[in-house]
């Protein structure tokens, strides 16, 4: 007899329970059409200046699989480019040029600054493809190496004020500029071409140490 | 009551939908070979889906309704510059001569978010080009004299005092109104125009900042008028807000 019931019971809730999680795939359908319109791009924290590139909200992955959003590197002094991996010419450079100015700081220093390499080619540079980079140009762990969506990626070039733009062969023809970026967000200094002279990035970036 | 509610809203969302499609126009895809590129580098465009007008004011208020982070006093300066709808006379008021004009002084953010907004994109610039060699008669009118220097005339004219409402211009072979003639517009990927690197702290062409940028040889020469199109692109920046420039959006078919 309880068993019945149970029987019972089960079969009028089954489709009740089918409805309410069809509503629910509804609801999320909505609200996914929606989410667009409801979408802040502004940072809600509302501390970070408005020129600072912490307002952009998109969220991206690092060669750790990791999920992050660019203000995950609020705080810290950041040394960023974008770079695509397949390049066979200019990239490797703008890494060895990257890397010219890491080695002018103390191991104490280099724990208030992160380096970021934006990938302009997400189609390409999986995370796994940005792992085996980093590990190929000997990165340590202040690098972060990340890749997002299309318009992820061109809205971070329109932000930093990078060209690109995509060859039928695969590769780009782009703009080559190391960023240095304040604990703020805010773009405080570019080294603009290859094989620059240093000095004034390293110079920059000295009078945001400590502060 | 919540299923009603939802079932509305639901009916809602696809009547919105619909409206969608609506004023958009079909554009046939083909190749496009942007200025300054090799032959191999020619570009396939699918077909899609085209706005028959560029965004007006008013279009762009009914938005801002709804996304209040984008009105004048409010928009972040990294996505707008402060020229951001300076024809407008407050947050959401501009003179009624001014509704049914193309919008201006929007910037490529902005732009991007309306069309995302309306379940669209900006066009590329290939998909701009493609549908933009189209006259009123002929697909492509590329190689047509009488529609290039039709073009070029108005490149050469001052814009108005008022821009005239949309429609203002020619219907072309698509279906499509004042690709030229009225404002210039703002594409996905304007910041493919590269003649310099970055420009916010050096000027002049320099062979070091880019990788590869060696292919530049033009194969459109009798179009000025694109040469004039691929120079304001490479001279905007996303967050420029700039009296002649508007926008449109599309769709993928």
């Amino acid at each position: 007899m309880k068993y019945k019931f149970l029987k019972i019971a089960a079969l009028v809730a089954l489709p009740l329970l089918l409805n309410s999680c069809q509503e629910n795939a509804t609801k999320e359908k909505v609200a996914e059409e929606k989410e667009c319109c409801k979408k802040k791009d502004a940072n809600e924290s509302g501390k970070v200046s408005e020129e600072s590139i912490y307002n952009v909200t998109s969220f991206w992955q690092t060669q750790n699989k990791e999920k992050i959003q660019l203000s995950h590197f609020e705080g810290k002094l950041l040394i960023a480019a974008m770079v695509f991996t397949h390049c066979e010419a200019a990239c490797p450079r703008i890494v060895a040029d990257i890397q010219r100015i890491e080695k002018e700081f103390t191991a104490d220093e280099l724990k208030q600054i992160n380096f970021l390499l934006i990938s302009m080619d997400p189609e390409r540079d999986s995370s796994a493809r940005l792992l085996a980079f980093s590990k190929e140009y000997q990165m340590n762990n202040n690098w972060t190496l990340i890749n997002g969506t299309d318009d992820a990626t061109m809205e971070m070039a329109n932000i930093l004020g990078v060209r690109v733009k995509k060859l039928s062969d695969g590769g780009f023809d782009h703009s080559n500029t190391i960023f240095l970026i304040d604990r703020g967000g805010n773009i405080v200094h570019q080294q603009n071409g290859l094989e620059q002279e240093p000095t004034d990035m390293i110079n920059n970036t000295k009078t945001f140490l400590n502060k | 009551m919540t299923r009603l509610f939802i079932f509305i809203f639901l009916f809602n969302s696809t009547f919105s939908e619909g409206k969608g499609g609506e004023g958009m126009v079909s554009i046939k895809g083909g190749y496009y070979l942007p200025l300054y590129s090799l032959d191999s580098q020619k570009l396939l465009v699918k077909d899609f889906l085209m706005d028959v007008y560029p965004v007006t004011n008013n279009n762009y208020l009914s938005f801002l309704q709804e996304n209040n982070e984008w009105e004048r006093s409010k928009v972040k300066s990294i996505f707008a510059d402060t020229n951001y709808l300076n024809q407008w006379i407050s947050d959401s008021t501009f003179s009624p001569n001014l509704a049914k004009s193309p919008v201006v002084n929007v910037s490529w953010f902005a732009a991007k978010k309306y069309c995302e907004c309306q379940g669209k994109r900006l066009a590329t610039t290939a998909e701009w080009e493609l549908a933009a060699r189209a006259s009123d008669t002929k697909a492509d009118a590329s190689k047509d004299k009488k529609f290039n220097q039709w073009v070029l005339n108005w490149v050469s004219k001052p814009n108005p005092k008022v821009l005239p409402n949309v429609g203002y211009t020619f219907r072309n072979y698509y279906g499509v109104y004042d690709l030229h003639g009225l404002v210039w517009e703002w594409t996905y990927d304007f910041n493919s125009a590269l003649t310099t690197g970055e420009s916010r702290g050096n000027s002049g062409l320099d062979n070091t900042l880019f990788c590869g940028g060696g292919s530049f040889a033009s194969k459109d020469i009798n179009n000025y008028a694109s040469f004039m199109r691929f120079a304001t692109r490479s001279s905007l920046k996303a967050k420029y807000c700039v009296p002649n420039v508007g926008f449109r959006c599309v769709k993928t078919q």
